[in-house]
């Protein structure tokens, strides 16, 4: 099914539309720049039952799993507040029994995206993984975590993981058109392959802007906007992670939020005063100014940092030259006719 | 006389001296990034800085927040993937790599996965991340630990470092001949593993630490090298650096955190908007 055209809508439509009960859910932003207002609104609307997929899952997976939302964790890091005195909502899941996990290594992890992204049904990884735990403890992935077969080529054992294709992915970028070609620079990490690798990408962006600006700047589109489902434009959408060339990180709200992480009543209260409290990213930055001042805000405003243009300047745009002739052979579009006709080429 | 310095200067220094000119090296999160910056500003200025995010030679003119901050630097030279910061590893371009303990066993081998039953753990600890494949083949790693423990046993084995012992990790072939972890890196002193058995040997002790002192952390009879050394003292253009470049690792987490939350407190009591 082909997918509209124009893909601008809000964001609790595009989680009712394209977030469903029991998904393969992926984070599509890696450390930096996380979806937060995404994030927020499937915690709003209630949304559960989910295999969640998250490389470096810090805020996004402690708030998702908090809320009772995530069912199967694979990740390859996961937050730890406070020390050995501390805690997490992982750590509080996995120890009532109400989440299971699986274990990967970044590279394993992002191996399974890169097989998914190009229709591979699984990639190959290092095998020095062969003598560690996370290859010999398995949860829910069971026999598929890995899997050693061997090189037709070189006749040794390779180990390979499986492909992942998740359903949805819900990234923030700095900016998109309404078309859905996303853009994003800095840290590349995983994001490309998690959003490539899933059937339905809703992303977030900090600003929407003019095709014209994309068509310009190709190399640093991310998504093509066939693949994409819904684009949203939401200033401050990853706060309080960053956002390169708009914000910094917001240590204050961040230490809230670790702070608040370490114990389960804390981590609701912070929940029910930034998530429940507030209907939408506006509402909530109105009560961040609110509780802390704009000016704690306006510190994390970015400065700008260009990069170079990359000139993509051409001879000419057009075939034809200034004499109206076209520049492989030399005619004009009347000679080309009249040749065309006398060698016989053209019928009725 | 030097200037006196802190237990976090005198590691963060000893990391730093690990990393020679023309390394290409990969940093991990905390430390390892303000001695990165530190080498490269005092004696290795033809560093590649990389980290695993896909920043290939970067420059922080502030310390990074983690594994993924380019706004740490004015730009860098090259922008590419995880996967392929990986696979440049897995190919044997990277010369150097630090990762952080949890947990140590005698042969270098680690834990920063979980404590107890690893499906339903007494302490969860944040996982791999890039620690397994790194220390895997990266041609040297060196080790970092505060507040991780040294133990007989494993109770999660995340990355490999010597396995059994002797010469198990070449003769697996799954590993680059020769890599594994150099150095162990701690507030207390510098460890080495035995060229033929692989066990950790204690071979440089820092300043005013007794060997008693370290030996208390270790379960087991630990080894002192032949030659054990003093740590030499930093000096004071390395601790100049990392003062002026990342003052709350000059202090180290536990400081740096209490005192910030302090000021972000004071800051905002001044501005009416907590009580």
């Amino acid at each position: 099914m082909s997918k509209p055209i124009e893909k601008v809508m809000s964001a609790p439509d595009a989680v009712k539309r394209f977030v469903n009960d029991g998904d393969h859910l992926i984070i599509g932003n890696y450390t930096v720049g996380t979806c937060m207002e995404l994030v927020f609104e499937i915690i709003r609307q209630g949304k559960k039952g989910f295999t969640l997929y998250s490389q470096s899952g810090i805020l996004d997976v402690e708030l998702l799993v908090a809320a009772g939302a995530v069912e199967r964790l694979v990740a390859t890091y996961v937050l730890r507040s406070g020390g050995r005195n501390g805690g997490s909502a992982v750590e509080r899941a996995l120890q009532d029994g109400s989440l299971q996990i699986e274990d990967y290594t970044n590279y394993n992890y992002n191996a399974r995206l890169m097989a998914g992204m190009h229709g591979f049904s699984f990639m190959q990884v290092f095998e020095g993984i062969m003598v560690t735990d996370l290859f010999k403890k398995r949860s829910f992935m069971g026999e598929d975590k890995y899997r050693v077969i061997k090189c037709p080529y070189t006749g040794k054992d390779v180990v390979t993981v499986p492909a992942a294709n998740p359903d949805v992915c819900i990234v923030h970028v700095q900016r998109a058109d309404k078309f859905g070609n996303a853009q994003y620079w800095g840290a590349i990490g995983s994001v490309p392959a998690a959003a490539l690798a899933s059937k339905r990408i809703i992303i977030t962006c900090e600003e929407i802007v003019d095709t014209e600006i994309i068509r310009s700047s190709p190399h640093h589109t991310i998504i093509p906007a066939f693949r994409a489902d819904a684009v949203i434009e939401v200033p401050w959408g990853a706060h309080p992670t960053e956002v390169v060339g708009h914000y910094n990180q917001d240590k204050l709200m961040w230490g809230l939020f670790i702070m608040a992480a370490a114990g389960g009543k804390r981590l609701q209260a912070w929940m029910d005063e930034w998530v429940f409290n507030c209907q939408d990213r506006q509402a909530y930055i109105d009560h961040y100014v609110e509780r802390f001042g704009s000016g704690r805000l306006q510190k994390l405003v970015a400065k700008p940092l260009y990069s170079a243009p990359a000139n993509y300047g051409s001879a000419f745009h057009s075939t034809w030259d200034a004499n109206g002739k076209d520049r492989g052979t030399g005619l004009t579009m009347e000679e080309i006719e009249n040749l065309l006709e006398e060698r016989g080429l053209l019928h009725d | 006389m030097t200037k006196k310095y802190t237990l976090d200067e005198l590691l963060i220094i000893a990391v730093a001296r690990e990393i020679h000119d023309y390394d290409n090296v990969i940093l991990g999160i905390g430390l390892p990034t303000t001695a990165g910056a530190l080498a490269k500003a005092l004696h290795a200025p033809q560093a590649n800085l990389m980290m695993e995010a896909g920043m290939i030679d970067f420059e922080p003119v502030i310390p990074p927040n983690h594994i993924a901050d380019v706004m740490a630097c004015k730009g860098y030279a090259c922008a590419t993937d995880l996967f392929t910061a990986f696979t440049m590893t897995y190919r044997g371009f990277v010369d150097i790599c630090f990762l952080g303990v949890g947990q140590i066993d005698k042969f270098g081998n680690l834990n920063t996965t979980s404590i107890g039953d690893y499906y339903k753990p007494d302490l969860r600890l944040p996982g791999s991340g890039g620690a397994a494949d790194f220390i895997s083949y990266s041609k040297r790693t060196i080790l970092t630990m505060r507040g991780g423990e040294f133990v007989e046993e494993l109770e999660y084995f995340t990355s490999p470092g010597y396995l059994g012992g002797g010469n198990e990790r070449d003769r697996s072939g799954l590993f680059p001949q020769g890599s594994g972890p150099a150095k162990l890196i701690t507030q207390k002193g510098i460890f080495e593993f035995d060229p033929v058995t692989k066990e950790i040997v204690l071979a440089s002790i820092h300043p005013r630490i007794s060997v008693k002192d370290v030996q208390k952390d270790v379960p087991w009879e630990l080894k002192i090298s032949e030659t054990l050394a003093e740590t030499k003292p930093p000096s004071d253009a390395e601790i100049n650096f990392i003062r002026d470049f990342a003052p709350a690792a000059a202090m180290g987490r536990a400081l740096a955190s209490e005192i910030g939350f302090a000021n972000l407190i004071k800051e905002l009591e001044a501005r009416g908007k907590i009580q």
